[in-house]
Order: structure tokens, then C-alpha cells, then sequence
């Protein structure tokens, strides 16, 4: 019975946050100054009837929400209007029917230009993850069971300089060096305009051009993943159990595999879950450094033209996947670990 | 206790097999990365069709040429769809493409265009006088169209007779007839006709881009790709190569990489400070000059007199820079050369007003620009009255009212800017005029510009219609309300020459009456014009040959390039 109150109450929390993100949405890019219509775009051609003609065609002409005409530059309007013929509920209307609205830059639906890049996002950032996780995961362990020796300081330092160092720097070096050295791709998804023999082709051209993003997310998650773990594991090690255990002359590798490593698993498992919940928003700069056709370039490209109807449905998916990940996260450590459920 | 377990044992399983996914993953690309000697023989291979790849920073917003922007979009737009007219690269020359002949009434209303017997579009349906008027009306009846409805406004009627003829009766007679006829694409009507309402055109996403020109298309990826092929049969100019592919790249060190290695052909643009290393790169060759499009940069002075503030409108410009004299003094104060030395590493000329050099006939040469000259600008100002009273290094205005304190605006999307910015700072400082710097971004800079005025200087930029009149356009008064004017300046004889020009179809008439305009801004110092900036592109000398570089205008992507270039034998 506690357990599932525990479980309402988070979905309820989850869908509060999604209900304000989908509110600040709207205010938040509508409160930046500039004008859609005109986008910075600087072009004498661009008469005032073509600007007004965008305008309504976007719906801009309306007012923002009852008593307000505009927010940057601020213009109060009546409040007496009906509220359906305004900004705010025709996007909220639209948004129950599921439609996102027209992209202002390329007047195409926002939900296909999103699902283009979506599987483009995943197919860059899934993999690299567990990579990332696995090898990250591996390394703090090791590091950890050879705590203070040559291998420990090793990879501590590589991996704090990892993390640490910027991603679009590591991304340009390695382009070159790939690219150059081994020939592979510089950027893109595949090789442009290509045609392929078989579906086993594709895939191989697509591997190819993946190789270097990969590898470039990988090495900079790593190191987060490898330090998280490192200290997780020295902690569990310096328990009193641990000490039992070594004193019932348990081999050090059943002490890691049965104590160490399920209970350091527990705040892993948290980091995990809110990392893999940004799988979705990409990583901007490897996907601008290697042109990867993805959401995080999307995110980019938006946010310079003030693509309103685009910005809302990328952070809407942002927001979702980020929720989902966090309520995922607290509800598997509920069951990893009683002892949060029951407060 | 049990509970947990199971669950820890069942996590571990999980991140096992992930491990085991996971670890097979670098050996697949490590083999793939054995792929590119196997797929360059084939490339080389003479039976293989001949595919000339271009990088470029960029991407099309749409296909559709209503609502295209960019200037990508307009550049496949050259290359899939045939006009009236064709603009040379000298940058003031048309010839006529889908025409072979024109006449023009003695009044200069009526223009009878003959078109050329069996064009065909690319599914193979004639293109025929129906559908150049279709086209023509289908423009000018979407007024959102944001750029190409404006270039029929003085069309009273477009009408097809018989297959072969275009008649165009227009409102008033104009000079600059060819220039509205380049950027009208000819659309095929038996596909266009079925999206002619207000919606449908503008959300028409022309993925298939049946046009009638040089090259076809073959797959469109927004901000990936675009794969063309050859129309061999075109009826003026069918290509050498087979294919084209233009591929986006988000980073500009990796374009100018992907023509190092060889990955791509041409690249249509590059960063200044990447033109050095690729003079000398092998089997690179690197050309330079004024862009097809040329851009304007201009340091704009904001001059608005009160009485002309728009409704609504801040205008809180300096009143300093109402007077010409300090105006004069700051042109004397901006070093034009070395901020070009700097800031564009040696790549741009000198400019004069908004009629950039690449506009052929139309640029006036002979404005003699004023001189950087520090003692002759402190001279000026000196005169003026505009005194340092207070001794902080700062003059006053005559009256003591203000100190000379300008506010100093870029966007944060011009490269060049906050060198240019800087370097105006010091030099003016030499003056006793202090600027206060700050970036924009580009939409927020808008909204402080125009038509709001609250500025005091901005260093900004156009873009440029091969005909002046656009440009000469943002200068007169009945555009300060609208925000294309971005200066406030207002002269009746400015605008009176402005009307005239619209109106003179003699050409060295009109040649005449534009060359004066340009005087009259350039002795009014309505601007202060840095440069002209040069374009750099690139292209591999071991893969294809015959790119047009010896013209006044260089554009490699422009189709009387691509149309010539053929394999390196």
C-alpha cells in the first residue's frame, strides 16, 4: 500500500513538471526580444506587407494571452478578448491535439523535422553511452581495488583530465587526426548521395562516420562515470562488512564481485539514469564539430532563428525524456534500496 | 534481503550484457575503418559517373522558392530551375535563357517575350509560355512570400497567348526589367497549379524539385545533403560532370579539412584566417574575389532628426551625429586599411557607400574616399566647436550639454565585427570620441535598431540585389517608419533622384543618376563603409577543371561553373 502512494506521488510530481515546462515554453522565448518574421534576416527585398503577411500567417498577429499584446517590447492589449483567439491557448490547444505547429525557418511540420533527427540523435548518443558506462564503470573499479598505486593515479588523472577538458577541442583534434590518418569521414550521418548495394553497406558507411563522434563522447563521459564509481567503491570498501568479510578470508575478487560492487552500484544507477535522460537533447558540440544530424545541432539552429514553434517542441521532448529518466531513477532505487521508500 | 538481491544480480546481468554489446561495437568500425581504399578505386575508375562534391557551411531552409531565404536555397534555385534571364559574373550584363528573343514597346509597358521551342522540364512535360505565366502570377499573388513577390510589383498583367509567348504589360515603365526577371524560377504549372492557395504554397515542401534546369534533383536531407544530377539535355547549357553533391558542414575548420583531404572538391566558403594554409595546401588551388551576391559592411551613424521619429519609436541617438561635421571627422578617424589588414586578413577593398564595386557598371568609381587623417579629423571637430572642456579626453557638444559618448552596437553573428569595433574605438579615441561597446544578437540588435532608433552607431551590413535600387532604396525618408532604413537620414533631393531613377530607361542616363546618389550619401557621410569584403573559395586542381575564376565576380557554385568543369583526364 506505501509503496504504491510512493508511486502515484511521483508520477504526479513527474507530470506537474512536464505541465509548468509546457507553460515556461511558451513565456520563455516569447519574453526574448526580436521578431520572428524578420528572423535577423537583413535583406531590403523584405517589404513591411511581407513582414505583416508572415505575421498572420504564423498566427503573430494575435495577442500573446489576454491583456497582453507582446511581451518584448512589452504592449498591454485588452483582456476581454476571447481567450481561445489567443498565442498561449491556440498552443496549448494544438499541443493536446498533438501538433507542434510549422517550423517558422523551413515551414515544415516541427514533429517530422524532430523524428528526422531523433533517430539520428539516438543512434550518435545510445551507443556511446554504454560505452562510456561500461568502460567508465570497469576503470573505477579497478582503480579503486588498486587504490594508491601507479594505475589508480593513471587513470585517475586521465580520466579528471577527460572530463575535464573541452569536448569540441577533443572532437577537432581527433577529426584530424582521423581524418587525415586513417581517412575516415569528416562529417555527416553517411557518405552524401551515396548509393548502396545492400543494407550491410549502409550500415558500414554509417559505422564509419560514426567512429570519431563516438569515440570523442566516450572518452569525455568516461571519465565522469570513472570517477563517480572510484569513489563509490572506496567507500563500500572501507566499511565495516568489508573488513569482515577480508577477515573471514574471502578472496579479494569475491569481496568485489558479492560486497563491493552491487552496493556501489546504488548511486550509479542514479547518475545513469539522469545522464541517460540527455541522451536525447545530444552533445551540441559533437554534433556541430562532426556535422551529426541531430537534435543538439537542432536545439542550435533554432535557438539563432527564433523558431518559436521548433524551440517548443525540442524542449518539450527534452523535458519529457529528462522527467521520464529521473522518475525511471526513483523508482529503481526504491527497489534497489527499501530504505528510501519507506523514508 | 532476498529481494534485493535478485534485483543487484539482475543489474549486473544487464550491464554484462551491455558490457557484451558494448565490446563488440569497436571492432565493426575498426574494420569499416579499412573502407575508404576500397571505395576510392572505384571512384577513380573511368566508368564510374563523375561526382563533383562541394562543402559549404550551410544548408537550404526550403526548397520551395516562395519562401526561400538563404542564400543556399537560392543557389540550388540557379541550378534546378532555368529564368528569363541570366546575370553574367561581370555583375551588370543579362542574357536571356528561356527567351530567345525580346521586343519592347515604344513606351516601354509592354515586353513580348518569344520563348525557345521544346524545353522541357525534368519529368519531361514542355515547358511552355503557360507556365512562365503561371509562374509570374503565382509570385505575385502570394504577397508572404518574402522575397520573390516583391520583384512583380510593377506587373500589371502576365499572360501566355500561344505556347511561345510571354506578354508582360507593366504599371510604369522601368529601367531595371532584367533584374526583377533572374530570381522569377519558372515553376512547372501542372504541379504548382495544385497548391495555389495561401497555405499549400507556402507549406508546399518541393521535395521532388521538378525544374527545368542544368541539374536535377535526385535526394534532399535538410542540414545534410543535397545529391543532384546532370540534365543532359538541356537546351542551352547541359553539364560535363553526371552529379553534384553539396554537403553541409556545421564547423568551418572541418570544411576547410574536408578539401584538405581530398573529401570534397570545391568549398564554397571559408573562415579568413583559414585562406593562409590553403594557399599552400597540395593539389588545392584557393581563389579570391567580389562575391556574385556582394555583402556591405557599414558602420551606420544614426542621424534621425526628432521630427521624423516614427509613432512608437525610442529615438535616442546622440545629437552629435546629426552633425555632418563630426560625421566627417569620425570617416577621417576609421583607418579603412587597416581594419581590412586585420580583421579581414588582407580580403576585402576599401568601400564608398551601399553600391558595392561588384555591381559592375553601377558602382561609382569616382568618389575619392576620405583620408585616415587624425590631425585633419581633430581639426574638424576643433572648428565645429565640439571642445574638450573638462580635460578627461572626451570633447563636448558645443554647448556642453553631452559629452561625444556613442554607443557602440554589433550583431554577434558578423566575424569581423569585434575587431572592427575595437579598432574604431582606438582611433576615434584619438579624436576625443569614446564609444561605449556592445554585441547583440541579431534579432535583439533588430529590435533596437529599426525603426525604433535607439542607437548611436551599429556596424552592420545588406546583402545586395545585382540592381542598386533595393539598397539606394533603404536611404530615402519613406523608410524610416518601416525599418529599413537604418540611418533616419532624410534628403528631398536624394529622394527625388531616387523616384527619377525608377523611372529613366536610358541606362547611362540612369548609370548617371545613381553615380550622383552615391555622391550625394558619400559627401553627406551617411555611413562610413569599412569594406567591401572579398569571397575565398576553394578547389582540388586533381579532380576537376575548367572553373570560371577569371570573371569581375567569383561564385565556383554559380552554374556557368558548374556546367563547364569536367574530370581531370
Amino acid at each position: 500500500m506505501r509503496g504504491y502512494r510512493y508511486l502515484l506521488n511521483k508520477i504526479a510530481w513527474a507530470c506537474l513538471t512536464v505541465l509548468f515546462v509546457i507553460v515556461l515554453n511558451f513565456f520563455l522565448f516569447r519574453i526574448l526580444p526580436g521578431d520572428p518574421a524578420r528572423a535577423g534576416i537583413r535583406d531590403p527585398r523584405m517589404t513591411v506587407q511581407a513582414q505583416e503577411a508572415i505575421r498572420v500567417r504564423f498566427g503573430l498577429d494575435k495577442p500573446v494571452i489576454n491583456c497582453f499584446e507582446s511581451l518584448n517590447p512589452l504592449r498591454l492589449g485588452k483582456c476581454g478578448v476571447n481567450p481561445l483567439d489567443t498565442q498561449f491557448f491556440i498552443y496549448i490547444r494544438n499541443l493536446f491535439r498533438g501538433e507542434l505547429g510549422f517550423s517558422y525557418h523551413t515551414n515544415r511540420p516541427v514533429v517530422d523535422m524532430i523524428g528526422e533527427r531523433l533517430w539520428n540523435t539516438i543512434l550518435l548518443t545510445g551507443p556511446a553511452q554504454i560505452l562510456s558506462i561500461v568502460l567508465g564503470m570497469g576503470l573505477g573499479l579497478l582503480a579503486a581495488w588498486k587504490a594508491h598505486t601507479a594505475i589508480d593515479y593513471a587513470s585517475l588523472i586521465g580520466s579528471l583530465v577527460a572530463w575535464s577538458v573541452p569536448t569540441f577541442w577533443l572532437g577537432i583534434l581527433l577529426l584530424f587526426w582521423g581524418s587525415s590518418k586513417l581517412g575516415l569521414p569528416i562529417g555527416g550521418k553517411m557518405t552524401a548521395g551515396a548509393t548502396y548495394a545492400s543494407t550491410a553497406e549502409q550500415w558500414l558507411d554509417v559505422l564509419r562516420h560514426m567512429l570519431l563522434p563516438t569515440i570523442t563522447f566516450t572518452i569525455v563521459y568516461m571519465g565522469e562515470y570513472m570517477l563517480y564509481m572510484r569513489s563509490a567503491v572506496l567507500e563500500v570498501l572501507a566499511e565495516d562488512y568489508t573488513l569482515t568479510a577480508k577477515a573471514k578470508g574471502l578472496k579479494t575478487s569475491r569481496i568485489l564481485r558479492v560486497h563491493a560492487l552491487p552496493n556501489a552500484l546504488l548511486p550509479m544507477v542514479t547518475i545513469i539514469a539522469l545522464n541517460l535522460g540527455f541522451i536525447v537533447s545530444g552533445a551540441i558540440f559533437i554534433e556541430t564539430v562532426f556535422s551529426w544530424p541531430g537534435l543538439g545541432l537542432a536545439v542550435y539552429e533554432a535557438l539563432n532563428r527564433r523558431d518559436y514553434p521548433m524551440l517548443q517542441g525540442l524542449f518539450l521532448l527534452l523535458a519529457l525524456s529528462v522527467v521520464l529518466a529521473n522518475l525511471v531513477a526513483e523508482l529503481l532505487y526504491s527497489v534497489l534500496d527499501p530504505r528510501i521508500k519507506t523514508g | 534481503m532476498s529481494t534485493q538481491k535478485w534485483s543487484v544480480s539482475l543489474l549486473m546481468v544487464l550491464v554484462l550484457v551491455v558490457a557484451a554489446c558494448g565490446g563488440t561495437t569497436p571492432q565493426a568500425p575498426a574494420a569499416a575503418a579499412t573502407q575508404p581504399a576500397a571505395t576510392a578505386q572505384p571512384t577513380a575508375a573511368v566508368t564510374e559517373p563523375a561526382v563533383l562534391r562541394i562543402g559549404w557551411g550551410g544548408s537550404p531552409d526550403t526548397l520551395n522558392p516562395g519562401t526561400a531565404v538563404l542564400a543556399e536555397a537560392y543557389t540550388l534555385f540557379e541550378l534546378v530551375y532555368d529564368a528569363m534571364y541570366q546575370l553574367q559574373l561581370d555583375g551588370s550584363t543579362y542574357t536571356l535563357e528561356l527567351a530567345d528573343s525580346v521586343n519592347v514597346s515604344e513606351d516601354g509597358l509592354v515586353w513580348t517575350f518569344h520563348i525557345r521551342p521544346g524545353i522541357k522540364f525534368h519529368d519531361g512535360v514542355p515547358l511552355t509560355a503557360k507556365d512562365i505565366a503561371f509562374s509570374y502570377n503565382y509570385y505575385q499573388a502570394h504577397q508572404d512570400f518574402p522575397y520573390l513577390s516583391v520583384y512583380t510589383v510593377y506587373f500589371e498583367s502576365v499572360e501566355a497567348p500561344d505556347d511561345s509567348t510571354v506578354v508582360i504589360k507593366l504599371t510604369q515603365a522601368i529601367p531595371n526589367m532584367e533584374s526583377q526577371l533572374i530570381f522569377l524560377y519558372v515553376l512547372p504549372e501542372h504541379i504548382w497549379s495544385q497548391y495555389t492557395d495561401a497555405t499549400a504554397a507556402v507549406e508546399f515542401e518541393n521535395e521532388a524539385m521538378i525544374g527545368s534546369g542544368p541539374f536535377k534533383m535526385v535526394e534532399y536531407r535538410q542540414n545534410e545533403f543535397v545529391h543532384l544530377a546532370a540534365n543532359k539535355d538541356h537546351y542551352l547549357t547541359p553539364p560535363k560532370v553526371d552529379e553534384l553533391v553539396f554537403q553541409t558542414f556545421e564547423n568551418q575548420d572541418a570544411l576547410v579539412q574536408a578539401i584538405r583531404t581530398g573529401q570534397v572538391d570545391m568549398i564554397t566558403e571559408m573562415p579568413m584566417t583559414a585562406v593562409p594554409g590553403l594557399r599552400t595546401a597540395e593539389n588545392v588551388k584557393l581563389v579570391t574575389g567580389a562575391p556574385l551576391s556582394p555583402s556591405i559592411r557599414d558602420v551606420i551613424f544614426n542621424q534621425l532628426e526628432p521630427e521624423n521619429c516614427p509613432p512608437d519609436a525610442a529615438c535616442t541617438g546622440h545629437p552629435a551625429l546629426r552633425d555632418r561635421n563630426v560625421r566627417l571627422a569620425l570617416a577621417h578617424a576609421t583607418d579603412k586599411q587597416k581594419i581590412i589588414d586585420v580583421a579581414l586578413l588582407g580580403l576585402g577593398t576599401p568601400g564608398r557607400t551601399l553600391v558595392a564595386n561588384g555591381l559592375g557598371m553601377w558602382y561609382n568609381s569616382s568618389l575619392q574616399d576620405y583620408a585616415f587623417d587624425i590631425a585633419e579629423a581633430n581639426r574638424i571637430l576643433d572648428q565645429a566647436g565640439y571642445a574638450d572642456t573638462d580635460g578627461d579626453g572626451v570633447r563636448q557638444m558645443p554647448d556642453g550639454s553631452a559629452p561625444l559618448l556613442f554607443r557602440l552596437y554589433w550583431p554577434s553573428d558578423i566575424e569581423a565585427a569585434p575587431r572592427t569595433a575595437e579598432m574604431l574605438a582606438e582611433t576615434w579615441g584619438q579624436v576625443g570620441v569614446k564609444v561605449q561597446p556592445q554585441a547583440f544578437d541579431p534579432d535583439a540588435l533588430t529590435a533596437v535598431c529599426c525603426p525604433n532608433f535607439d542607437f548611436d552607431v551599429i556596424i552592420w551590413g545588406w546583402g545586395s540585389d545585382p540592381d542598386p535600387a533595393f539598397l539606394l532604396g533603404t536611404l530615402t525618408t519613406e523608410q524610416i517608419p518601416t525599418g529599413s532604413s537604418e540611418t533616419g537620414y532624410s534628403n528631398p533631393e536624394f529622394d527625388a533622384l531616387f523616384v527619377e531613377q525608377g523611372t529613366t530607361l536610358d541606362k547611362t542616363k540612369r548609370q548617371e543618376i545613381i553615380w550622383e546618389m552615391q555622391r550625394i550619401v558619400f559627401d553627406d557621410v551617411v555611413y562610413i563603409i569599412p569594406y567591401y569584403e572579398d569571397a575565398a573559395q576553394a578547389y582540388r586542381t586533381d579532380r576537376f577543371t575548367g572553373w570560371i575564376i577569371d570573371q569581375p565576380k567569383l561564385e565556383l557554385s554559380d552554374p556557368s561553373s558548374l556546367t563547364v568543369v569536367e574530370p581531370v583526364k
